[in-house]
């Protein structure tokens, strides 16, 4: 048996679908892509290898970092706006029970399933200054003039709205998952124990949802950091390059200026932030918790001592 | 065991036949424009017949098509498809393929296209250096020869754009008049004359946005036509000069010529006066929706939206005079055309189509008949003193000008000109930017 | 005692306003997507937050089925998605079965290759897949979407049923390859059943990534035969820019499908949801 379980042919005949897919479609583009940052390639007629001369115009490329701040708020936001909410709702709809905790759940999670292509078009219309729905609500509550959310100053945080709504429904599902698979005797142990609702919150859900937050907020980050379509259809990175992303950045300078080279180079820098920042991730939960799991073994070492 | 393995089978069979299914759908909706083929014109139809006949033997050809014209019921679009379908019903072994985009999603698979080899054979291209030059350097676009349009009427200097070397690449589709369309009703209701210098047209966009309407409904979020609004304002100041001060300007990063800071002062300083609220987030159909909805009096955009249909009676205008010194040039230049992609398999085809589109009694009489938009050849003949109110008062501004701008600056660099310039004038006007740092921004890329 | 509970029940209506404020938040935008395709065009002019439709437009609906090619890349996207769901399975199944089970060296450094794909970003591969493809000649077919869909899927699929496979016993399978059952039939008849419900989560994760691209769509493809249906809004948004009530209805109706298999299969999508979370 154990000559069957390392029988090379079967092995390789097995991992090879899943191999060739990585190679064609994600290492193959990224050694191309690494290739042509090299170079000052437009896009047509011939390419000269130019160095690291993209790599260098990049790190004083303001638009650049404009980019790299919009991905880093939008990961504020899901972690700091969209997953508070997330953790509250899913606490009481936890306590809900019946119809309404499963029609809520669905509603919620309804404007996750729709196309970003809809998404984009319906917010356009809602944020138009001139017969949108945010400027009817604004004027149904008595508001005189006329407010352009995806002007200059406010566009962003129009777009981080747009992307926090859509993404709600998500993020919110993963928290409840993980109360519900907490197990309610723990809470009525702490109810006998006379803990409030609060306590109970702070000291039983919270610690036994870490591994859910840890994913939770490792996707919020890495998608965040992914942002592109619903961006390129909402403003296009406008007004001006105010809500630029890398994606639709590297998009704009590829297609729109033919600097394919320039491109690729921000394709490359896009895709080493997004590895960068997960291993940054794993590394920070991991310590803690192993901090941690080390200082309860300390502590229960001492005591066995006593 | 047999059971998995027959539901796989199973399973396989059934999306091979889905697969089946959507491919022949994906056939027919290609080759629908057969069944709504408009008849063909009287008098082309009868020496089509016998071309017919000869080429019933012919191969079958399919051309694709590649353009920006995505109605294709209305418009420009409805003259394109017409053409084509035309052409399908007298070379029947012809069949062509039309691939649709808009403007910018156009430019951007037009770049993709360009890099790979498999371009389209007929293509949508804009007669500016900001498109072609590197396309042509490229060796994207096949050579045309020019002794072949010689009785085409092309209008002198339409073909300047698509030359190079004293090569022609391409035909200019129309001429494009800049300039504002109007709503008469609206102008009657407040009490407004056509205004004929910058500070009358303070004036009325002040009158409407007392009365709560935008003035002048603008696509802000796409840039171009605000380059083009201010390309506009300086062939007032410039005059005959415009294109040549714009060029230098361009090619030289020397943005020192006063008229420059005039006009972008002057446009960025009444930006908010001039243009609907939130105009830099605007969007083509968006702002054309506002004028066609009574939301906005003015609509600034080119003579190719002459047949847009509204519900009140429209007018038109051009630039008013900025200075106060009117030298009767007006924003107009050949922007749309076409070329043939070099390394077509079916090049020889593609460019008599191409030729067929072109011949005067084809695109020149059907799109001045139907009130579309002016082509880039001499249309005279065509006309027959039934046009709408519309497009007579739009000959008229385009008869009494004493010279046209030509391209606009925005056009008239590289693609990365094109890009910094249409975001900077964006940013300007909408307030992001000061003036000076504006210029800065457009003197850094060439 | 009794009094209590009334009390806790009044905390309970209180706490549930924000539950329902934002359950309006959630769906309001979709409510007024759906009143206004019902209208006609210029009423999206007047003043109300709401319009109650004089007259119920649904020749607007009927525009924007005949008017596009809407039922074609309905048909499109279900096949594509379709196929994309049974490769990615397939190959993670395959892929997860050698990984955890089998003995050989490199095992920790495929799972590692394959899991990478992960942390990318699929857009970042968008100009160079263009060129590969262009070179390949698959541009403008079904595997120019197919290709990029399954790879950038894989990564979660393998992660998941890899872990699920860890969870499930050797014991039944083993005792299958003692009697002399293949590698390959053990894993069709042994293994496949058993991981049931977590296939259908990476079924369901699979189908949710895919089902909405568009950019790829756009780039890679250019004729109406594989086109996806967000197509039918930019398509339609250019050939009906005048008439909003249409585009608000061809933008219902795309949105219509994805809501009703959310609907259909909502409680696997919260299960397989859940389980991603669990085994994260």
């Amino acid at each position: 048996m154990h000559k069957l379980y390392s029988n090379k042919w079967v092995i390789f005949s097995l991992v090879l679908p899943g191999l060739l897919t990585f190679v064609i479609a994600i290492l193959a583009p990224i050694i191309l892509s690494v290739f042509y940052s090299l170079t000052d390639y437009s896009g047509l007629g011939e390419a000269t290898v130019t160095g690291i001369q993209n790599y260098k115009a990049l790190l004083h490329d303001s638009v650049f970092w404009t980019a790299l701040r919009n991905s880093l708020l939008l990961a504020i936001g899901f972690v700091a706006i969209q997953h508070p909410i997330a953790v509250y709702v899913a606490v009481k709809l936890d306590r809900l029970q019946g119809k309404a905790e499963g029609f809520l759940r669905c509603v919620y999670f309804i404007p996750n399933v729709i196309s970003v292509a809809v998404i984009a078009y319906l917010w356009k219309f809602i944020y138009n200054p001139n017969f949108g729905l945010l400027q009817k609500i604004l004027e149904f509550f008595g508001y005189d003039g006329t407010f352009n959310a995806l002007s200059s100053g406010s566009a962003i945080w129009a777009v981080l709205v747009v992307l926090i709504w859509h993404g709600f429904g998500w993020g919110m599902l993963i928290y409840y998952t993980g109360i519900k698979n907490i197990d309610p005797v723990v809470y009525e142990a702490a109810k006998i124990d006379g803990a409030t609702e609060g306590q109970a919150f702070l000291h039983i859900t919270l610690p036994l949802m870490k591994p859910v937050i840890k994913y939770n907020v490792t996707l919020a980050v890495i998608s965040a950091l992914k942002q592109m379509e619903t961006v390129y259809l909402l403003t296009n990175g406008g007004p001006g390059n105010e809500t630029q992303f890398l994606g639709t950045y590297l998009y704009k300078q590829a297609f729109g200026s033919f600097k394919y080279g320039y491109g690729n180079a921000i394709s490359v820098v896009f895709i080493a932030i997004c590895l960068l920042s997960t291993v940054i991730l794993n590394k920070v939960f991991e310590d803690r918790s192993e901090r941690r799991e080390g200082k309860r073994l300390a502590k229960a070492a001492k005591k066995a001592k006593s | 065991m047999k059971k998995v393995f027959s539901i796989i089978l199973c399973a396989l069979m059934l999306l091979t036949c889905l697969a089946a299914c959507a491919k022949e759908q994906g056939q027919q909706t290609q080759s629908s424009p057969d069944s709504t083929t408009v008849p063909a014109d009287n008098d082309a139809t009868a020496p089509a017949d016998n071309q017919a006949d000869q080429e019933q033997d012919a191969e079958p050809v399919t051309i694709k098509v590649f353009s920006n014209l995505t109605d294709r019921t209305s418009g420009q679009g409805l003259i394109e498809q017409t053409l084509f379908d035309n052409y399908m019903t007298e070379h029947p072994n012809v069949t062509i393929q039309v691939e649709a985009l808009d403007d910018e999603s156009y430019k951007t698979k037009f770049k993709a296209y360009a890099s790979g080899s498999s371009m389209p054979d007929l293509v949508n291209i804009w007669c500016s250096p900001s498109f072609l030059d590197e396309v042509i350097a490229a060796n994207v676009l096949a050579p045309l020869n020019a002794a072949d349009y010689a009785d085409y009427g092309f209008a002198d200097g339409s073909l300047a754009g698509v030359t190079y070397d004293g090569q022609l690449y391409g035909l200019p589709r129309n001429t494009d008049v800049l300039g504002f369309y109007y709503n008469k009703d609206m102008f009657a209701q407040y009490n407004l004359e056509v205004p004929t210098t910058w500070a009358e047209l303070l004036t009325v966009c002040q009158t409407l946005k007392d009365n709560d309407v935008s003035a002048i409904a603008m696509d802000g979020q796409d840039g171009w036509p605000l380059t083009h609004f201010t390309n506009c304002m300086a062939g007032t100041i410039l005059g005959a000069d415009t294109y040549d001060v714009m060029l230098n300007s361009v090619k030289n990063g020397d943005y020192s010529d006063p008229a420059w800071n005039t006009v972008i002062t002057a446009a960025s300083e009444n930006a908010a006066l001039l243009f609907q609220p939130g105009f830099e987030t605007t969007d083509y159909g968006t702002a054309m929706n506002l004028f066609i909805n009574g939301q906005a009096a003015m609509f600034f955009m080119g003579s190719w939206e002459m047949s847009m249909s509204t519900d009140f009676p429209v007018g038109h205008f051009t630039m008013p005079d900025v200075e106060g010194d009117d030298q009767g040039v007006i924003g107009a230049y050949n922007g749309g055309g076409y070329a043939v992609s070099a390394d077509s398999k079916v090049k020889e085809e593609a460019i008599a189509l191409l030729n067929y589109m072109f011949l005067p009694e084809n695109w020149s009489k059907l799109s001045w008949e139907n009130g579309v938009c002016m082509s880039a050849q001499d249309f005279s003949a065509y006309l027959t003193g039934n046009e709408s109110d519309l497009q007579k008062e739009i000959i008229a501004n385009l008869n009494n000008a004493s010279g046209i701008t030509g391209m606009t600056y925005n056009d008239l660099g590289s693609s990365e000109y094109k890009t910094v310039c249409e975001t900077s004038t964006i940013e300007v006007l909408s307030g992001m930017i000061t003036v000076e740092r504006y210029f800065e921004a457009l003197a850094g890329v060439r | 005692m009794q009094r209590q509970r009334k009390k806790r029940s009044l905390k309970q209506v209180l706490g549930f306003i924000p539950m329902i404020l934002l359950a309006v938040i959630q769906l309001f935008p979709l409510i007024w997507l759906v009143d206004f395709s019902l209208c006609k065009s210029n009423q999206l002019f007047t003043s109300g937050i709401l319009v109650w439709p004089e007259s119920l437009q649904w020749g607007n609906y009927a525009k924007a089925i005949t008017g596009s090619n809407f039922l074609h890349y309905l048909g499109n996207s279900i096949l594509i998605n379709a196929l994309a769901v049974i490769l990615v399975v397939l190959i993670s199944v395959m892929a997860a079965f050698a990984c955890t089970r089998m003995h050989w060296r490199f095992k920790g450094l495929v799972s590692m290759l394959l899991m990478m794909g992960l942390m990318i970003p699929i857009h970042a591969t968008l100009l160079p897949n263009y060129m590969i493809f262009d070179r390949v000649g698959v541009l403008d077919t079904i595997f120019a979407l197919l290709i990029p869909y399954v790879a950038f899927s894989l990564p979660q699929g393998f992660f998941l049923t890899s872990s699920y496979m860890d969870s499930v016993p050797k014991e039944l399978e083993e005792a299958a390859i003692m009697d002399g059952c293949g590698i390959y039939r053990t894993l069709v008849v042994i293994v496949l059943p058993m991981m049931k419900s977590s296939l259908t989560t990476v079924a369901i994760m699979t189908y949710l990534n895919n089902w909405n691209e568009f950019l790829m769509a756009m780039t890679f493809l250019s004729s109406p035969d594989w086109k996806t249906l967000p197509f039918a809004i930019l398509e339609f948004t250019g050939q009906y820019s005048s008439d909003y009530a249409v585009q608000f209805a061809v933008m219902t109706l795309s949105a219509l499908p994805a809501i009703i298999i959310y609907i259909l299969l909502n409680k696997h999508i919260t299960k397989g949801v859940a389980m991603g979370a669990v085994k994260g």
